[in-house]
């Protein structure tokens, strides 16, 4: 996540995140009501909030990441709407974003988000989750640009999910069917080998890591600790 | 039902809500056609209740203003002392209709949390209250209300610690526990359906006022006045007018002189909170504000998206009320009625006064009386010390 005083370490994080075999970077800007985060996630937008971090600040984190990885923005609706659409996305797009991921925008809602998208050059990329119908799956696979966010349980981010967890199969098979070339990568509560072994093996063609990597970084990790341990738990056995 | 109004409305919430809100539709459109659901709607709504709530004539307060009569439309005769026992019963009754066994809500002042305890306990539904910590202090009595009346009280620690964090934690629950959870939500706010199924709830408040006040005064009122916070009394009470010429104003918080108090249609602007498009506090990066007024339950920096349609097409007007004038109100209504009104339509009844002082006495207004102030006394006695 974007944080203004954190600015001095970001980029030999996102070098570390690359030299790691991460392929692209999730960049978190905060919003004050993120109703799709848990605590960790909510805590340090708090703390993100209270540094002073402004919408500069996110176009900044941008142009300095985006010389080493591919970003998608993930951030809610309103602080994109505040801007205007078609001047936000501009914005992204011109500070190197490719992405923008926006969690509580409904495909219902949707329509004029990716029409200024589009016009910006912005991949906006859907999500979905456990409980939507086949059609909807579809729906959401052939809306959706750069990739399909498939939500691994029910719960917020970085819920740790008793047993085993949502069979996200069918989820896949719906959207493999309805597009066959969109890349499947699936996020909330990936946070060990187990979990990223678990979306693999269900099909998947990526992992988002985000809570499990905050928190580290709102313990202090060093950039190379953080490397070492995104290492750990996507390398194969 | 619509789904938007004008620009406003929407449903902005996380993929994981989408079936539920699908869900929660589908089974009130079929409700609303089913004589024995309608039934059943209405003999609790009078046995359980006490609808219809009577029409009051404030003599003594009319003559304090010396103009326009002034009437009460009193909601805070209901069972559990407020107007949110409509939409506590009509949504309570679809939970059940729905299969579902476990009831969440939110609270600001803990009118709503306590209407969702009463009917989770005349249901036989498992009910938890999300409620901040500063409205926890400051409106204790409902809090220990919730708790007699079965209800778990989770207290909300993050943010400013009232409503807006409330709807935020409730909202978190139901994304996790959706399959066997109805969020009961107490405004006519957040993703649709429920701006629509709230408002039919509520809108029993302004179809009595019609045939009452036909009764009373012969012909429907020229004014009708009701306090805002997310705005179901208010548009309960106007959606039932908006097809006649009855003048609408709604009254929003304005806390301290200086600030924004909580006065999102007076002082925000178009946003997106929790689900919904419509007027929101917020700074230049869209943050939303921080809000202030001595009412926990005007205490919200959105509002409903119908009050932002009504807003732009000038059919209703909204006015904030500042904190020391709503205090003077209850007094007022206090010594010249000798009812003790919630802080919340006390802003309702200020305005209110104003208007009748402009007004001649030939004209009557219609004011929302939304809740009983039994809850708020410590905050009255405090303030007025």
């Amino acid at each position: 996540m974007v944080d203004r005083r954190r600015a001095a370490r970001f980029a030999p994080t996102v070098a570390a995140f690359r030299s790691a075999g991460a392929t692209a970077l999730e960049l978190g800007f905060p919003f004050s009501d993120p109703v799709a985060d848990g605590p960790v996630l909510e805590a340090e937008a708090d703390r993100s909030l209270s540094d002073g971090t402004r919408w500069k600040d996110l176009l900044a984190a941008c142009r300095v990441a985006s010389r080493t990885l591919p970003i998608a923005v993930m951030t809610y609706a309103n602080p994109i709407w505040r801007q205007g659409l078609d001047r936000a996305l501009g914005a992204l797009a011109g500070s190197g974003a490719t992405g923008l991921i926006v969690p509580d925008l409904s495909l219902e809602d949707s329509p004029a988000w990716r029409r200024a998208a589009r016009r910006a050059g912005i991949s906006l990329v859907l999500l979905a989750a456990p409980g939507a119908s086949p059609a909807r799956v579809a729906r959401l696979a052939r809306a959706s640009r750069g990739f399909l966010y498939l939500v691994a349980h029910y719960g917020t981010t970085g819920a740790t999910v008793a047993g085993a967890g949502v069979d996200l199969r069918p989820l896949i098979a719906a959207a493999r069917a309805a597009a066959p070339r969109l890349p499947l990568v699936v996020g909330f509560g990936i946070r060990d080998r187990a979990s990223v072994a678990r979306a693999l093996e269900q099909g998947a063609d990526g992992v988002v890591v985000a809570t499990a990597l905050e928190e580290r970084i709102a313990r202090g990790a060093s950039p190379e600790s953080l490397g070492a341990w995104l290492r750990s738990i996507t390398r194969p056995a | 039902m619509p789904r938007r109004y004008g620009p406003y409305g929407g449903s902005f919430v996380p993929e994981t809500l989408v079936p539920a809100l699908t869900e929660l539709e589908a089974a009130w459109r079929s409700a609303r056609r089913d004589p024995a659901f309608r039934r059943e709607l209405a003999r609790l709504s009078s046995t359980l209740g006490g609808r219809p709530t009577p029409l009051y004539f404030a003599r003594r307060l009319t003559e304090r203003g010396g103009g326009a009569q002034i009437w009460l439309k009193r909601e805070d005769l209901l069972h559990t002392g407020a107007h949110k026992f409509n939409n506590a019963l009509g949504q309570g009754l679809l939970t059940r209709r729905m299969g579902k066994p476990r009831l969440i809500a939110e609270t600001g002042a803990g009118q709503h949390g306590v209407a969702t305890a009463m009917i989770g306990s005349a249901l036989g539904l498992e009910t938890e209250v999300y409620m901040g910590e500063v409205d926890i202090e400051r409106q204790r009595p409902n809090v220990d209300r919730m708790r007699l009346l079965g209800a778990r009280v989770i207290p909300v620690r993050s943010g400013r610690r009232t409503l807006k964090d409330a709807i935020n934690a409730a909202l978190r629950d139901w994304i996790t526990n959706v399959r066997t959870t109805h969020y009961l939500l107490g405004s006519a706010v957040g993703p649709h359906p429920y701006p629509a199924l709230v408002a039919d709830f509520q809108s029993v408040i302004g179809r009595e006022i019609r045939q009452q006040s036909r009764r009373a005064f012969g012909r429907l009122p020229d004014l009708a006045v009701a306090c805002v916070g997310g705005g179901s009394n208010a548009i309960g009470t106007f959606r039932p007018l908006l097809r006649t010429d009855v003048e609408l104003l709604g009254v929003e918080a304005g806390g301290r002189p200086g600030s924004n108090g909580a006065a999102s249609l007076s002082a925000g602007r178009p946003g997106i909170l929790h689900g919904s498009f419509s007027y929101v506090l917020q700074d230049a990066d869209g943050q939303i504000a921080d809000t202030e007024s001595i009412s926990a339950g005007l205490d919200y920096p959105g509002v409903g998206p119908e009050h932002a349609w009504l807003k732009d097409t000038g059919r209703a007007r909204y006015v904030a009320v500042a904190d020391r004038d709503a205090l003077r109100a209850f007094h007022w209504l206090a010594r010249d009625e000798g009812i003790l009104p919630a802080l919340e339509p006390s802003h309702a009844l200020y305005a209110a006064l104003r208007e009748a002082r402009r007004r001649p006495r030939t004209q009557h207004i219609v004011v929302t009386l939304s809740g009983r102030g039994d809850k708020d006394l410590a905050v009255v006695l405090r303030a007025s010390r």
